[in-house]
């Protein structure tokens, strides 16, 4: 008897846990949403309401019909660009460096890798500094190659790293096999490697472009004109102007392509983050 | 194939660590177009060091760093615990766990200011509903303020903490802990003396990776408080950033950059001793 009612209360500890955990964390996502289609009035209602009586698309048709004071869609653009820009940049050096790094006898290779794992402990704005001033000097401040520059070498230590793990899943067998065969390296290279790292490379597309579009330091500091506004930067903005419903849309817009490709990849992160546990 | 890697990063990293150290020894000229001008000796170091603003950032960096890391382990480890077990709704607390981690910093800024908001935020909302006094300003006075933060910045990183700490968990053999059962251990002497000193060399990572990313953090100081009120919430980051990008002086943004990065490698060091050490308990075991 006592050992049942033991287990009963311990099951509704568990329940009891699992949902003050699910509002926590879940809460002030929820919190947005439920700002963004709400009335701007309700907003500002000091009688703070936890479920919608209505829903109103409002905010967001006039995030898209240009009614805002901060060009939220020009600047989805801007950042769309950068991002891609950055990500295809990030992986084209990336792949080819993580493969000469697992896979060939480079010199200094264990100083390479250390370097590239020291430079992330460092400060970023240690690196932003004098960073800043050659953008400025080589006139690429407000421009996209100002943004895409910082980026692709911000996210590359870290892509050859991601990108070393896909190239040692791949069994070395096959590629000495291909050598066996009288392949040439850029044959083994093109015809074997690069088709079985695709998963990998995918993987590292979109890592590339979730890390450039959230990005906000980069933006921040180098760059000023309206034009060529990413939508982080515009988010901060945002929070200058009046109108909380616009700010509260833009901040779910742009979390949305982030929180679905990871929700997506869920599977695959944890995964990543399991190996990386076991070794 | 290697090259264009190291040359980029070399470009991007040695380049600027080199030029930032110049720069930390020097007197900059800032118009027209940044010239270096002179060799001024340790002078920024020594300005750096004799001044209550670097201390008081220093403490509050320290701070805000043992703090957040405390605060995720312990709230990480408990939400392990619990996913560790089978129970109805488990994916869905799994999923939700995770999202915060897909929320770019700035986005989660704006949400917590939402949060936060005095008069019409969430939790002074929460408050009046449950009838107490809904009126705190929680970004405001300057050890609240330094604690919202802190809020904001643990729940954005539970998400990575409890993965990694999972993955841990479901590595302890359960036999183990089934033989302490039958030894007579209650759960809570099982957790302390078989499952924390297992999970002590995947504590220790986390807690580096913790204190790293605390060491970094800008956004959410620059969307919720602007490192204010007063300098509350200024951490050496951030004392970097205001020197440099807001009084324009490189000279002391770059050396207090640098004695942030020594503060970061020289409890990183620390950390790792730790874990080696760690590593061999658990070994020799």
């Amino acid at each position: 008897m006592a050992a049942r009612s033991g287990r009963r209360l311990r099951k509704a500890v568990t329940y009891a846990t699992a949902v003050l955990v699910l509002v926590v964390m879940a809460f002030p996502l929820y919190g947005i949403l439920l700002t963004s289609v709400q009335t701007e009035r309700d907003i500002r209602s000091r009688d703070v309401a936890f479920a919608p009586s209505y829903v109103t698309a409002e905010h967001y048709r006039q995030i898209f019909s240009g009614d805002s004071g901060v060009p939220v869609t020009e600047s989805m653009v801007n950042s769309l660009v950068v991002a891609a820009a950055s990500a295809v940049l990030t992986v084209a050096i990336a792949v080819p460096a993580a493969y000469a790094l697992n896979r060939m006898r480079v010199p200094g290779r264990r100083i390479i890798l250390g370097g590239f794992a020291a430079v992330y402990v460092l400060p970023t704005l240690l690196f932003v500094l004098p960073l800043f001033i050659t953008v400025v000097q080589l006139g690429l401040y407000d421009t996209y190659i100002g943004l895409v520059l910082p980026y692709v070498a911000f996210t590359l230590p870290f892509m050859v790293w991601i990108m070393g793990s896909f190239v040692r899943s791949i069994p070395v067998a096959v590629e000495e096999m291909a050598q066996i065969d009288g392949a040439s390296l850029p044959q083994i290279i093109f015809r074997i490697v690069l088709p079985l790292l695709r998963p990998g490379i995918f993987a590292g597309l979109l890592l590339g472009f979730v890390l450039a579009w959230v990005e906000f330091l980069t933006p921040l500091l180098f760059t000023s004109d309206l034009s060529i506004l990413t939508v982080t930067l515009g988010l901060f903005r945002s929070t200058m102007d009046i109108a909380i419903g616009q700010l509260a849309a833009a901040t779910v817009l742009t979390a949305l392509p982030v929180i679905l490709i990871t929700t997506f990849f869920q599977r695959n992160i944890t995964e990543l983050i399991t190996a990386g546990v076991e070794r | 194939m290697v090259a264009p890697a190291v040359l980029l990063v070399a470009g991007v990293y040695t380049y600027p660590a080199v030029s930032t150290l110049v720069y930390s020894v020097t007197s900059i000229d800032l118009s027209p177009r940044f010239r270096v001008e002179n060799f001024v000796g340790l002078r920024n170091f020594v300005n750096q060091l004799t001044d209550d603003v670097f201390w008081e950032a220093a403490g509050v960096t320290l701070y805000f760093g043992v703090m957040l890391c405390l605060a995720t382990v312990i709230l990480s480890f408990s939400i392990a615990l619990l996913l560790n077990k089978t129970f109805l709704g488990r994916g869905l607390v799994r999923v939700t766990v995770l999202l915060p981690w897909a929320v770019p910093p700035v986005a989660s800024g704006v949400l917590w200011v939402q949060m936060f908001h005095a008069e019409f935020g969430f939790l002074n909302g929460f408050l009046r509903a449950l009838g107490a006094d809904g009126d705190v300003i929680w970004l405001g006075g300057q050890v609240i303020a330094l604690h919202s933060v802190l809020v904001a910045e643990v729940w954005r990183w539970i998400p990575f903490a409890t993965i990694f700490i999972l993955a841990g968990l479901q590595l302890v053999p359960k036999t183990v802990r089934e033989a302490a059962a039958i030894d007579g251990a209650g759960s809570w002497r099982s957790f302390r003396h078989i499952t924390l000193p297992l999970m002590l060399p995947v504590i220790v990572p986390v807690v580096i990776f913790l204190f790293v990313w605390a060491m970094k953090v800008f956004d959410t100081i620059f969307v919720l408080t602007r490192g204010g009120p007063s300098r509350a919430t200024t951490t050496l980051n951030f004392l970097v950033y205001r020197q440099g990008f807001e009084q324009f002086d490189f000279g002391s943004a770059s050396a207090t950059a640098y004695l942030l990065s020594v503060l970061t490698v020289l409890v990183i060091a620390g950390l790792g001793w730790m874990l080696l050490r760690s590593r061999r308990l658990a070994g020799g075991r």
